[in-house]
């Protein structure tokens, strides 16, 4: 099966993940996507969240963040800071079409590697940086995790409780939005190649790229210098609609009436022609003025009903509604298992693994599917710098023994200490409800034994 | 006018509302000629507003503003034999095709992708639907918040004793128009090579589900399930959102902001302590432990409020940022316009329309060095329909 990107190399400098989602993208459009670490200082998402909370002896190696964002990619482990490693890099720049980074802008212009001096080396190619807040500007050198960068794009003054403060999504959320954003940047960019013969640079901004969400928002203030009220789970636009509470634990399901027709067959599926009587609430407008009391009455029937229950209920009778679904209801859901949402790898020291697809595109052509699993520390060094730099043997045996190239990290303390250091405390966390459950049978669940 | 990347393209846009208008802006931005077929009463996106003054005016709709700038609009009814037969004249000459309809009404209508992929074999023919064309869910409805229901990441935000909480801004609607943009893309790539147009279908909830985390591995290769704690991380606290003396900041003291035991820089006084003035804080056994931290946070935000109370956004976020901790502010709409690196950046643009005036819109969501992006207004309804009858 022929893929779009088959014969195309993307050397990716990227970590934790707006980057490496990137370039997941690319890695399942077929591009050949090949990792750089170094061995002093690994991506981090190799020292987070362990398999089954532990990392054993091999903890670089056990964590589950790096693996979902890196599967089907090949890694290559270089010491930038001695001048072969350095070379090494700019050689295999000289071999690629693509060059991916996500430092803050000062690290690239110091190795020389920013794209002026980049598209020397290889005239063609498309370089994309993806930041926090840009290559220029007052801001461009600030430090920047996924965590700030949402709020700092003005999507979390839009989200929260009627009435409360701002607040984060639960997720690095512009992390993702970005990486998706970029893949396109990218294939907007090889477009333009492929017609002209032309590379060029592309700066993501992670606070810029976000910001069209709240596009709707920043022309109101322009129109009527107005700033939006959190509203929850409201509609501006129609009504009712919310996250309501179902039977179970912690079960609830969302409800979204953008109509009348949805209001009838709503109140029709939940046997309340009473409430499809009631003429406060025959309009739009009289559903939004009495959101309040339409909310109280919609949860005293969500209260009996079973989650999936009720949606299949209301979906057959025309109405929007869907479970708001936990990781493991998401694994285990009939539509994403269909879809093929989540694919399963075998992966090294972990074992069959489900990986989530980062591209939502379906083709009938071909499948974006998942080339293989994450790759481990620097497994690929062998093929890359010597199939397609040509060194040989001995000259590899010598970078090892440099510690050039490596296929362990250099960590400052014993890997089992590093393992125990890193652990999340799950006992605390099933106390105050951080977690919901820990299943020790989730393999057996998963079919994945 | 620089040369734009994606000006030798022409999409033949049928989609409304916001995921399929916001994939073909990003092709009208870039230089395609996207013709942007709506029914006689426009667009849906024309009716939702905001408006001036809260008059609804289908010109005036800044949602529509917003998301149909560089376009070209037609109006048709492509479910009469006429508007049918322009449809298939216009996509005789197009690259793309998109539409937010779904496979039943497009199939009614004689435009779904197995009645046009003989006639149109290099076509790529994109289609935006809730939950896609295929499985057990594939003639369901939805929207956003339907989507993000799915995804996991609603589960996990919002207070724990409440119920989940979406994000705000319609975000898998925006994230469903990017990945249909990235499929057309790749289609376009493929086509390329193969010579062979092909469907490409997005469904809103797996592209929301595309941005999860980490919530289903961490079942998947943990069996632990992830639930909302103030919408928190599992790895570190804190890295939040919280009150300061005038506002909101996002408190984020990273890997180096903490004491480091046993690492290089062990001895030395912490960022986070440096921050509040007070090295005696690095003495604190929950300066000293990050799994300490995330269970005792209530601890954490007692020995941090009192100190963020007293001291304004501007001046916790500059010194944060000085000592290399990723503090973030909050800003509103209002603040981000006003923003000098922003504006440093002329990220925000300007741009006049015949009905609504000149208003300020968001930019483009990255710059190209070569090609950069143009955005230019959106089209009032109908506004083609003479040049596009006479091509």
């Amino acid at each position: 099966m022929s893929k779009p990107l088959d014969g195309l190399r993307v050397i990716d400098l990227t970590q934790v993940f707006a980057g490496p989602t990137c370039t997941r993208i690319l890695a399942d459009l077929g591009a050949e996507v090949i990792r750089l670490e170094s061995p002093n200082r690994v991506d981090i998402t190799r020292n987070l969240i362990h398999t089954d909370n532990d990392g054993k002896d091999v903890p670089w190696e056990r964590t589950l963040y790096f693996c979902i964002r890196n599967a089907g990619k090949k890694e290559v482990v270089l010491d930038l800071a001695q001048p072969r490693g350095l070379e090494l890099l700019r050689r295999i720049i000289a071999e690629s079409d693509v060059l991916a980074e996500s430092f803050t802008p000062r690290v690239m212009r110091a190795f020389e590697l920013d794209y002026e001096h980049v598209r020397q080396i290889k005239p063609d190619i498309v370089m994309i940086s993806l930041s926090g807040y840009g290559q220029d500007g007052p801001l461009s050198d600030w430090a920047a995790y996924g965590m700030g960068l949402e709020p700092a794009s003005g999507v979390s003054q839009l989200t929260g409780y009627v009435g409360g403060p701002p607040v984060r999504s639960g997720l690095s959320f512009t992390d993702p939005y970005s990486g998706f954003i970029g893949a396109g940047a990218v294939l907007a960019a090889l477009h333009y190649r492929r017609r002209t013969g032309k590379g060029q640079y592309i700066d993501l901004s992670e606070q810029e790229a976000a910001v069209p969400l709240v596009g709707g928002a920043l022309t109101d203030y322009a129109m009527n210098g107005r700033l939006p009220e959190r509203i929850g789970n409201r509609s501006r636009w129609a009504a009712p609609q919310g996250c309501y509470r179902c039977s179970g634990d912690d079960d609830w399901i969302v409800i979204s009436i953008e109509s009348d027709d949805e209001w009838a067959a709503f109140c029709d599926a939940a046997g309340h022609s009473d409430w499809a009587a009631d003429k406060r609430f025959a309009t739009v407008d009289g559903r939004l003025e009495h959101h309040d009391e339409l909310d109280t009455l919609i949860e005293s029937w969500t209260n009996g009903q079973e989650h999936y229950e009720a949606f299949h209920l209301l979906q057959k009778a025309g109405v929007k509604a869907a479970p708001v679904l936990n990781g493991k209801e998401a694994l285990l859901d009939a539509q994403f298992k269909a879809r093929g949402q989540f694919e399963i790898i075998d992966q090294p020291h972990q074992g069959k693994r489900p990986v989530q697809r980062h591209l939502a595109a379906k083709f009938s052509a071909f499948d974006a599917d998942v080339a293989g699993p994450a790759p481990t520390l620097g497994q690929h060094n062998e093929e890359i710098l010597g199939g397609l730099l040509g060194l040989d043997a001995d000259e590899l045996a010598a970078l090892e023994e440099q510690g050039v190239i490596a296929t362990k990290p250099n960590l400052p303390f014993p890997a089992e200490l590093v393992s125990a250091a890193l652990k999340l405390p799950y006992d605390g966390f099933l106390e105050n409800g951080t977690l919901l459950a820990l299943e020790d049978d989730y393999q057996k669940q998963l079919g994945l034994e | 006018m620089a040369e734009q990347a994606l000006s030798d393209l022409r999409i033949v846009d049928l989609s409304q509302r916001i995921a399929g208008p916001y994939c073909t802006k990003l092709f009208a931005d870039m230089g395609a000629d996207v013709v942007k077929v709506e029914p006689p009463q426009g667009d849906v996106s024309r009716t939702m507003g905001p408006f001036p003054d809260d008059e609804a005016d289908p010109e005036r709709s800044g949602l529509f503003l917003h998301l149909n700038t560089g376009k070209k609009s037609v109006t048709l009814d492509a479910g009469r034999m006429p508007g049918l037969a322009l449809v298939k004249k216009l996509l005789a000459t197009a690259d793309v095709f998109v539409e937010s309809s779904g496979p039943a009404v497009m199939a009614a209508l004689g435009l779904g992708y197995e009645d046009l992929k003989s006639e149109f074999p290099n076509l790529v023919y994109v289609s935006i639907t809730p939950f896609g064309h295929t499985g057990p869910y594939k003639d369901y409805a939805g929207n956003s918040i339907t989507a993000m229901a799915m995804s996991t990441i609603m589960y996990n935000t919002g207070d724990p004793d409440r119920e989940p909480l979406t994000t705000g801004g319609a975000p898998a609607e925006y994230i469903a128009g990017i990945h249909a943009w990235i499929g057309a893309l790749s289609a376009l790539a493929y086509r390329e090579k193969e010579s062979a147009g092909q469907l490409v279908e997005v469904a809103m909830a797996d592209a929301a589900a595309c941005a999860d985390e980490y919530n289903a591995a961490m079942y998947g290769f943990q069996g632990a399930i992830r639930r909302r704690f103030y919408s928190r991380h599992v790895f570190g606290y804190p890295m939040d959102i919280m009150a300061c003396k005038d506002g909101h900041i996002v408190v984020i003291p990273g890997a180096a902001g903490f004491p480091q035991r046993g690492l290089p820089q062990d001895g030395a006084v912490s960022p986070m302590a440096l921050l509040m003035g007070n090295i005696e804080m690095d003495q604190q056994p929950l300066f000293q432990s990050g799994q300490e931290r995330m269970i005792r946070w209530r601890e954490v935000d007692e020995l941090l409020q009192p100190w963020l109370d007293e001291h304004t956004k501007e001046e916790i976020v500059e010194l944060a940022q000085a000592l290399r901790m990723p503090f973030a502010h909050v800003p509103t709409v209002q603040d981000l316009v006003e923003s000098e690196h922003l504006q440093a950046r002329r990220f925000f643009q300007k741009i006049g329309h015949p009905r609504a005036g000149e208003l300020t819109y968001a930019g483009h969501p990255f710059r190209m060095s070569e090609t950069p992006a143009e955005l230019s207004c959106a089209p009032t309804l109908g506004e083609h329909n003479s040049e596009l009858a006479d091509e």
